[in-house]
């Protein structure tokens, strides 16, 4: 019986994803990641019948203030979409290369967000010493003469509600004014609407 | 009593300011004009609408839906919201529903001439005639696209291969990169974003 189970077991841990109706590319269906401590498997809802419900189902968005947002944040920052999340995910985030920030306030990131993100809220942006801390963390150093060393900055990924949200641009633009390199910044416009609206794994903080 | 009448009427002015689910801060609705047909952009009004409809479906089978990649090649520029719109305002060419004619007939989002992507998947006289009709030459099989209008093709949304595919096929026939454009969104994230539709009347039946 336990060798039954295991071969069982085995079988589903080989074919996981294989046999997947929903896929996120032809040749991706999940990738693992770890958030606060616990393994999630990013994947699409395999519910065909699934539909986007609750709040990132909203279409009246009042403008000022949720106002449509152009396609780039500036020419030298990179604007991406899921696949590339997805990607940067696996590629960066589960080889400490990179981290994906999500710039919404705390009562939002704790609701749900995109498996492995940081909270970094925008409203964090006006805050110089809370700023420094964050280059801390996000790698950038202090040289013996003062000034920053930006060489080890690793890669961000920075998103928001979605593409009618503009806190994504406020706090990359207060990376910038500290120093951080745009290269190493990739601005996902389409934000935790879009991430739902395709079925993409979310998780909630307890 | 003066500046209370003018406290008055700015305190209702801004209230009705901030009902409105604007564009941009700048732009509270677009006019434009198509085929001598006047077209009205705006976004939905009201404060909790909702997309109830399929395209607030997460899960698309695969094949044949994937997640597209944000970009089709490096040199197509892909579009949000705020491009297509400058696009249709300054008229800068063709805005293509590529899907299949009954998707067409459903919705569309203003603006948009509807040309089936598989029109452009193979060497056929109906492609010969469109791409003339854009601008292109042919010579003796030798397609020239010097003259030829800018296109911005879109479909389904973020997970319909349908425009990117015709984006390939025009490349492989040597339509500039540069001339195409692409709207990943598509009509899901038009309306995810709170744009209206288009619903085109059907003609009177004789």
């Amino acid at each position: 019986m336990k060798l039954i189970l295991s071969i069982a077991l085995l079988f589903s841990i080989l074919s996981a994803g294989k046999y997947d109706k929903v896929k996120i590319t032809e040749d991706m269906s999940y990738v693992f990641v770890y958030h606060k401590g616990h393994a999630i498997k990013i994947h699409r809802i395999q519910d065909i019948q699934n539909h986007l419900t609750g709040t990132y189902a909203k279409i009246s968005y009042p403008c000022p203030g949720m106002c449509i947002q152009p396609i780039s944040f500036n020419d030298k920052i990179e604007t991406i979409g899921e696949v590339e999340v997805v990607k940067f995910i696996k590629n960066q985030v589960n080889n400490k290369k990179g981290v994906v920030i999500d710039a919404r306030p705390k009562k939002l990131y704790n609701q749900g967000t995109i498996p492995s993100s940081i909270n970094i809220p925008f409203s964090l942006s006006k805050n110089t010493k809370a700023m420094d801390n964050i280059l801390t963390v996000l790698g950038v150093t202090n040289n013996s003469n003062g000034t920053l060393n930006i060489e080890k900055a690793i890669e961000i990924v920075v998103y928001c509600n979605g593409p009618w949200c503009s806190k994504s641009k406020q706090l990359i633009t207060a990376l910038l004014k500290k120093g951080y390199p745009a290269d190493k910044i990739q601005y996902y416009r389409g934000g935790f609407q879009m991430w739902k609206s395709l079925g993409l794994t979310t998780v909630k903080t307890k | 009593m003066k500046n209370l009448q003018q406290t008055v009427l700015f305190f209702l002015l801004s209230i009705f300011a901030l009902a409105q689910n604007n564009i941009t801060e700048q732009k509270s609705s677009v006019t434009i004009e198509v085929d001598g047909k006047e077209h009205i952009i705006k976004r939905v009004e009201g404060k909790e609408v909702y997309l109830t409809n399929e395209f607030s479906l997460t899960s698309r089978p695969s094949p044949p839906f994937y997640i597209q990649p944000f970009k089709v090649s490096k040199g197509v520029d892909t579009y949000g919201e705020l491009e297509v719109i400058n696009f249709l305002e300054n008229k800068e060419g063709v805005f293509i529903d590529a899907r299949l004619k009954s998707w067409f007939e459903k919705s569309n989002i203003a603006g948009s001439v509807n040309i089936p992507f598989k029109i452009f998947l193979s060497d056929n006289d109906k492609r010969d005639n469109i791409l003339i009709k854009f601008g292109a030459k042919k010579k003796k099989g030798v397609w020239d696209f010097s003259k030829v209008k800018s296109i911005l093709l879109y479909c389904n949304g973020a997970w319909c291969g349908q425009s990117p595919a015709a984006i390939k096929a025009l490349i492989d026939i040597g339509f500039p990169e540069k001339k195409m454009k692409y709207y990943r969104g598509g009509i899901q994230s038009w309306q995810l974003v709170g744009f209206t539709v288009n619903v085109p009347k059907k003609e009177a039946t004789k």
